[in-house]
């Protein structure tokens, strides 16, 4: 179970970046920026 | 290179460096606070020495052995239980830096949920620390999550399942240390928790355990004793005692259907007397405003005083707060008072345990006096 939820985390956190890198909107790219931060630290484990 | 491209690079960048900065603060919680062996302490042992299976977890924790000259019954101080509850930490602090037992034997476990002390709840605001000053300079202490780090224990399921009884909790509970008793060798890491320390309970015939808590302003448990009802005799002397000296404090009966608590379990299942005490903590509580580490050292809240006088608390309130002081004392002479009514009880096994701190002191002189210098690093 806790595997899947990595492997989940994981799919949203690359499908962020995905975003952060497709948009040309700025505001939606802060947006991604900002979500991407406890994405990042839950799937290192820090948080 | 087009230009959202570009913006999209220095967004990451600044995601990046967000995340390096929050993940050292958050990683920098997981160093467990110094506590000093005091002049009693005669071994230190870790939860996982009576439960193997903890050992190398974020779950296995130290136990403080504080052994008399002569053998006589036995005590288990369980602070920590809850970790944003801090007089519960501290005065089983003070316990291992200053008493000596004279007879009998005394094990303190300061962090009970060990891994509830690297995390903050999230979203409550709460500080990742709290300062006591001493004589000695000052001691950082840490304010911990109520529950175990989810980062150690993940996902929660959406309802909880109290696994001897079938009661049924909301999925977050499944990490509440005192709703996992009496624990299970081959459950979550919160339930071998609890099956570590009842195994210390049973291996080591723990006379007395008393699980030191606090409670919100708001909460009807408050300044109170909950006993099991095997230990109902010993809590009302202590009562009686602690009225005595002008420590106004309830007696609670243990509720029989609310399971998985120490107050219940551990009377259920083990031979220990049970008993758990709260203290009123502001910084716990949902009425609170700003919530820093003065709300947690002197518990002074305007929204607080201003719920006393619509009638909402179940606790005096007034502009002097509940001061860290007023609360570890409570905790050290509560603890002081079960004894000496227990050696009222049984004479022929007597608890005497020496130098403990007195309420008037801690509030005159502060915790901190009662804090030993941290070693040098």
């Amino acid at each position: 179970m806790f595997y899947i939820y990595l492997a989940i985390l994981a799919v949203v956190l690359a499908l962020t970046v995905w975003v952060l890198f497709d948009t040309k909107k700025f505001s939606l790219q802060v947006t991604a920026a900002m979500v991407i931060v406890p994405l990042l630290l839950r799937l290192l484990m820090i948080k | 290179m087009r230009k959202h491209t570009i913006t999209a690079i220095i967004c990451l960048a600044g995601a990046l460096v967000a995340s390096a900065v929050a993940g050292a603060s958050f990683l920098a919680m997981r160093k467990p606070d110094v506590i000093v062996n005091g002049p009693g302490v005669s071994e230190k042992k870790m939860l996982s020495d009576w439960f193997p299976g903890l050992k190398g977890t974020p779950g296995d924790t130290e136990v403080y052995i504080l052994k008399g000259a002569d053998d006589g019954a036995s005590m288990l101080i369980l602070g920590g239980t809850h970790p944003n509850e801090p007089a519960g930490h501290l005065a089983a602090i003070v316990y291992i830096e200053n008493v000596v037992p004279k007879t009998g034997t005394l094990y303190v476990i300061p962090r009970a949920n060990a891994s509830g002390f690297t995390a903050n709840d999230p979203q409550e605001g709460a500080p990742q620390r709290f300062t006591i000053q001493t004589p000695n300079g000052p001691r950082v202490f840490s304010y911990g999550s109520r529950a175990t780090n989810p980062v150690h224990q993940w996902p929660d399921p959406n309802v909880y399942i109290h696994a001897s009884s079938g009661q049924t909790l909301s999925g977050s509970e499944t990490r509440n240390l005192n709703r996992g008793y009496p624990g299970r060798p081959d459950g979550t890491l919160t339930e071998k928790v609890c099956y570590g320390i009842v195994q210390l309970i049973k291996q080591q015939n723990v006379t007395i355990t008393v699980d030191l808590h606090e409670a919100s302003p708001e909460y009807p448990v408050i300044n109170a004793i909950v006993a099991h009802p095997k230990a109902m005799t010993l809590a009302s002397d202590t009562v009686l005692g602690l009225e005595m000296q002008d420590i106004k404090i309830s007696l609670e009966p243990s509720p029989v259907n609310l399971r998985g608590l120490t107050h219940r379990e551990l009377g259920d299942f083990t031979d220990t007397l049970p008993l758990l005490m709260e203290t009123a903590n502001a910084s716990q509580g949902r009425l609170r405003g700003r919530t820093d580490e003065a709300l947690v050292l002197t518990g002074k809240d305007k929204w607080y005083v201003r719920a006393q006088k619509l009638g909402r608390l179940y606790v005096p309130y007034d502009e002097k707060g509940h001061p860290i002081e007023e609360r570890v004392g409570r905790h050290v002479t509560a603890i002081g008072e079960i004894l000496t009514s227990w050696n009222l009880e049984h004479p022929e096994e007597p608890l005497e345990f020496e130098n403990i701190p007195g309420y008037e002191d801690i509030l005159a002189k502060g915790v901190g006096a009662y804090l030993l210098p941290a070693p040098a690093k």
